[in-house]
């Protein structure tokens, strides 16, 4: 490869001057003519018939333009299963869903009018332990299962049943390694549903016009999944509907799907094409909108005593909530990639959707992987201890390498990527497997004990065998571009990263190059949605077919212009050249828009590159088996962390975590390192004391930062150290593959296998609170739920056969 | 949650304990409003009037007299007090507890008098207040009356104070001034939050006095011991003098097993 002059350079982020001087401009930010303001009534029950709903008082309050429930609307919405209605209908099948909502002149009018609805329930009693949910007599959440369309090709719904889905991945002979294993260590780990907390809480403006022409203003990931669920549910033409996405706070996965659109186009309609306006409220975010599933995973391994994995079964169980949305994906996901980064010659997994009756589970960053990767890694550690090795030399073993085969069957090559130079490179940024004289020091001060551990990551896309995209790069007169594309900015830095790459093909300053800001479906090509980290690799390779095809462009006018070949044409940034007499050019600003010769004759046009890109060589993975080619690519990482552990209280602080991602190739290191960091203290914060508490009725007893803490600035470690590895990725734009997702998984696991160093503490449920750690340091039994002190949605620990102790075979 | 209220700003004192009277139990006092406006915003708080106390002269005002020792008026923030280099060196054990209450931008606006008149368990400026021995001066229109901190919370979220009536001082006594403090708040983050435990020691002349907040219904006081008593006699004493639940944030196992931890380090520190 040539050298590369702005792919790899520290360029800033290209949005970062409007963002931090306020001028960028936020769907809230909108206000249009005659304007109405939405307020939701929600169910404060998890499980109830709705037996009565009264909106005439709110009906006949002034200034109120609409009021809607669900027995007016006919819609049917889901990702994947389509399950949910966009009001409840009959019955409430979790804690504040919306059974009702008003469109007003204020905000005020409507919050009092949603005060004066009057809804009758008859409480039942809800399903909330995803165990109990798939018992024989378990209650269904959806009694009407098997009558929803759901996506065949991928998803197995069972009727009759809690489950939405099942995804089984079946390699080698399970039977066969666990009779050739030494030992066999099994164990269940699990995770409470969490909240994503955008900066921007979710926001839409919709205005259904006349003839059904609908204008949707959103704070969307994926607007034309938006546009085509909307369409879908609404059963409208896509080009009657316009979905624009102006700058957006935030996503991390919990906006990647539609939410809060259909409703306030309905809204809209109802108030007689009047555009309404909802912005969810904090608290309306932790259970209105989704969250990410809870997950309890058993792992069983078979290992040899010289530390080689010989099987390992796997069973997820995924607690979805009322509605499939992404838990199915997310199971799917986490099935095929639920022994991480290691090579497992006979593997079993069976990974489970299942409905209860709690907010629903969506996208989170990570796609199920920071959820599983807890287990795993931390599973990892504790199959070191049982057989007596240290826990690095015990993955370094296990690694996957060149020649091995993933559990689908993937052959992994010298190109896929490096997940043991990225152990290594952590292992030894964290002085990995002894103290310092100086953390010896720390010790003795401060009474605490000093601990380290690491954890391997690995993720690849999550997405339909062929994702596509496309790219459209515009040249103007003065030869600067603009480039389109409907992948959203959230704050990831693709419109810096993507006008790197178009910079870099077509050989322009940065400078010439922009990206536009705000995103239309009915102006900007396609794009499925911005989730998965396959972003750069799929709007990359976009944009550099749309360069090629700008560039062919201009090649085509430039030899007719300069009567030469195409063939022996070059450019540099402001002329198209023939190469061997550089002295004969023209200018990319003559060709821009039309060349015009100077007699007036004009030929070629505005130079309009397109390009087009497709996920390639994927496929659906056998219903029974998994067998398949689901990953577009893997990134690899790893995680090392320092802790120090109060051994008489359990408090500990974390003091550095260290980080390296293959990334294949750095496009931009000012990106790579806020990725990073902002992944790691998000990590933190699922590790630490982020997750969502239920009463034994279902509700939801924290549904705002009084009780849902999130890291603060104080709470960063003092040491967040970035590493890349840079194994080329084939088919990546300039060798590279995604990091988006992949800072955050497996920080938690590395803060665990910390503590257990430090202390011996043997913590199988996050989030490790500092009771948690105490607890486990006595002996204890561990609680996940303080209130109900019960089990409920998670850390069980009536393991069948000896409560997961490790066992000795032979 | 959307409310209507009146909202009054009155620039005397008289006015101010006029306008208390005439709306009692329907009057909320604005001075900081970082508990106030939560409350109204989730509607546990749906007062007819909100009166705000910061425009009348002197409220505002953190005096100190080596006769009376330091009074705080209603619109003293907990960060005038962290200012305030004279209260940060009477009294250490004030400033530690104010420098762990919240975040920064809370305790600009926060204050000592809405913290304490708040009565949360957790309030972070009573157990330093117990400690002190410091006193509430209660004004209302036709009344002026003196109670010491360890009468003033009757419950959680509930304290002495009747309809019409202002917590308009508290006075930290010059006696107290010099005595040595420490203050430690279990916390689930290092940023802003909410005690799951909090003890205050504080030490003079041989004293010990113990502060304790978010283990009972209100913030409580233990005295009657000396630094000299055998450590784990002060622990059993704490440990029976208080009340703890399980919450959302933690067992009551835990909140007593810290409560032993943390008393026995605040010792350490002050003896």
């Amino acid at each position: 490869m040539s050298e590369l002059t702005v792919v790899g350079a520290d360029v800033p982020r290209v949005e970062a001057v409007e963002k931090l001087t306020g001028d960028a401009l936020y769907t809230g930010d909108l206000l249009l003519p005659g304007l109405l303001h939405a307020k939701v009534k929600a169910s404060p029950h998890a499980r109830a018939r709705i037996l009565r709903i009264d909106t005439s008082r709110a009906e006949a309050l002034p200034g109120v333009h609409a009021v809607l429930t669900g027995h007016e609307l006919d819609h049917k919405l889901g990702l994947y299963v389509v399950d949910k209605d966009i009001l409840a209908k009959d019955v409430v099948r979790h804690f504040g869903e919306a059974v009702a909502a008003v469109a007003a002149e204020s905000v005020e009018t409507a919050s009092a009018a949603v005060e004066l609805i009057e809804v009758e329930y008859e409480v039942l009693s809800p399903v909330l332990d995803p165990m109990e949910a798939i018992g024989d007599d378990a209650p269904l959440v959806h009694p009407d299962l098997g009558s929803y369309a759901y996506v065949e090709a991928a998803f197995s719904p069972q009727p009759g049943t809690n489950v939405a889905h099942v995804q089984r991945v079946r390699k080698g002979d399970l039977d066969r390694g666990f009779a050739e294993a030494e030992w066999v260590v099994e164990r269940e780990y699990t995770n409470p549903s969490v909240q994503h907390v955008p900066l921007e809480t979710h926001v839409a403006v919709v205005q259904w016009k006349a003839g059904d022409q609908v204008t949707i203003w959103t704070s969307a990931q994926s607007p034309f999944t938006v546009r085509n669920l909307f369409c879908t549910a609404m059963r409208l033409p896509l080009n009657q509907v316009r979905v624009v996405v102006p700058h957006v706070g935030g996503g991390f996965g919990g906006k990647a799907g539609i939410h809060l659109e259909p409703l306030v186009a309905c809204l809209s309609r109802k108030a007689g094409g009047r555009p309404v306006r909802l912005q969810a409220t904090r608290e309306e975010e932790f259970s209105l909108l989704p969250c990410r599933s809870a997950l309890t995973y058993r792992i069983k391994t078979g290992v040899r005593a010289d530390g080689t994995i010989t099987a390992q079964q796997m069973t997820m169980y995924w607690d979805a909530g009322a509605y499939a949305d992404y838990a199915v994906n997310v199971t799917r996901a986490s099935a095929y990639s639920a022994s991480g980064p290691y090579e497992i010659p006979n593997a079993w997994v069976d990974a489970y959707t299942i409905y209860t009756n709690k907010p629903y589970g969506t996208a989170y960053r990570g796609f199920g992987h920071v959820e599983f990767f807890w287990g795993l890694e931390r599973h990892m550690e504790l199959v070191a201890h049982a057989i007596g090795m240290d826990p690095l030399e015990f993955r370094r073993r296990n690694l996957l390498k060149p020649g091995s085969r993933t559990m689908t069957g993937e052959l992994i090559t010298e190109h896929t990527g490096d997940p043991r130079a990225c152990l290594d490179a952590v292992a030894a940024a964290i002085g990995y497997g002894g103290l310092t004289d100086e953390e010896r020091e720390h010790e003795r001060r401060t009474g605490r004990r000093v601990g380290k551990g690491v954890a391997t990551l690995h993720k690849a896309p999550a997405m339909p065998s062929f994702t596509a995209t496309a790219a459209v790069v515009k040249m103007s007169s003065d030869a600067t571009v603009v480039v389109n594309v409907a992948l959203m900015e959230i704050g990831q830095g693709c419109n810096t990263a993507l006008a790197q790459i178009v910079a870099e093909r077509l050989r322009f300053p940065i400078d010439r190059v922009k990206v536009a800001i705000e995103r239309d479906t009915d102006k900007d090509p396609y794009d499925w949605q911005t989730v998965a980290s396959k972003g750069l690799i799929l709007s990359g390779n976009a944009c550099l077919l749309a360069c090629d095809d700008l560039l062919r462009q201009a090649y085509d006018v430039a030899a007719q212009v300069l009567r030469a070949n195409v063939a022996d044409l070059d450019h540099d940034a402001d002329r198209v050249f023939v190469a061997h007499r550089p002295q004969e050019s023209v200018t990319f600003a003559e060709l821009s828009i039309g060349y015009a010769f100077p007699n007036g004759n004009g030929i070629g046009g505005p130079l309009i590159g397109v390009g087009r890109y497709i996920a390639q060589g994927l496929t659906n993975l056998d219903k029974e088996t998994g067998q398949g080619l689901p990953a577009l690519d893997w990134t690899y990482g790893a995680h090392g962390v320092v802790v120090d552990v109060d051994p008489d209280t359990g408090e500990f602080d974390v003091l550095a975590i260290s980080s390296a991602y293959d990334v294949g190739r750095v496009v931009n290191p000012g990106l790579v390192r806020g990725q990073a960091i902002g992944g790691m203290v998000q990590g933190l914060g699922t590790a630490l004391c982020e997750g969502y508490i239920y009463d034994q009725q279902g509700r939801l007893l924290n549904p705002s930062f009084t009780d849902n803490k999130i890291p603060t600035a104080r709470d960063l470690p003092a040491r967040l150290d970035i590493a890349v590895v840079e194994t080329a990725q084939l088919d990546g734009p300039y060798g590279a593959r995604g990091v988006g997702e992949h800072p955050m998984i497996s920080v938690a696991p590395a803060i665990g296998n910390a503590i257990q160093q430090a202390t011996g503490a043997e913590l199988l449920h996050m989030p490790m609170r500092f009771e948690d750690v105490w607890r486990a340091l006595r002996s204890h039994e561990p609680i996940d739920n303080w209130i109900t002190e019960t089990p409920a949605g998670s850390c069980r620990s009536d393991l069948p056969g000896g409560a997961g102790q490790p066992s000795p075979r032979k | 949650m959307t409310a209507m209220f009146r909202y009054r700003a009155p620039r005397r004192r008289d006015e101010l304990l006029e306008l208390l009277a005439e709306y009692g139990e329907r009057a909320r006092v604005l001075a900081g409003g970082t508990d106030l406006l939560g409350d109204v915003r989730s509607g546990l708080a749906r007062p007819a009037a909100v009166v705000d106390v910061k425009l009348v002269p002197g409220f505002g005002e953190l005096a100190w007299s080596a006769a009376e020792g330091l009074v705080i008026r209603p619109g003293v923030t907990i960060d005038d007090v962290l200012r305030d280099e004279r209260a940060r060196s009477s009294y250490p054990l004030l400033a530690a507890c104010a420098q762990d209450l919240a975040s920064h931008q809370i305790r600009n606006r926060a204050t000592v008098v809405g913290n304490v008149v708040n009565a949360s368990p957790c309030a972070d400026m009573a157990p330093a207040l117990l400690c002190l021995g410091a006193r509430a001066v209660i004004s209302s229109q036709d009344s002026r009356r003196e109670v010491p901190f360890t009468e003033f919370f009757t419950g959680a979220k509930r304290t002495v104070l009747r309809a019409g009536e202002l917590l308009e001082e508290i006075v930290v006594p010059a006696q107290s001034a010099g005595a040595r403090g420490s203050y430690r708040k279990l916390k689930r983050i290092k940023g802003h939050d909410l005690g799951i435990v909090g003890v205050a020691a504080m030490a003079k002349d041989g004293e010990l006095r113990l502060g304790i907040s978010s283990c009972a219904p209100t913030p409580l006081l233990v005295d009657g011991l000396t630094t000299r008593d055998p450590v784990d006699e002060v622990v059993a004493v704490a440990r029976a003098a208080i009340s703890p639940i399980s919450d959302v944030r933690c067992t009551k196992e835990y909140r007593t097993h810290m409560v032993g931890v943390y008393v026995r380090r605040a010792m350490e520190e002050v003896a």
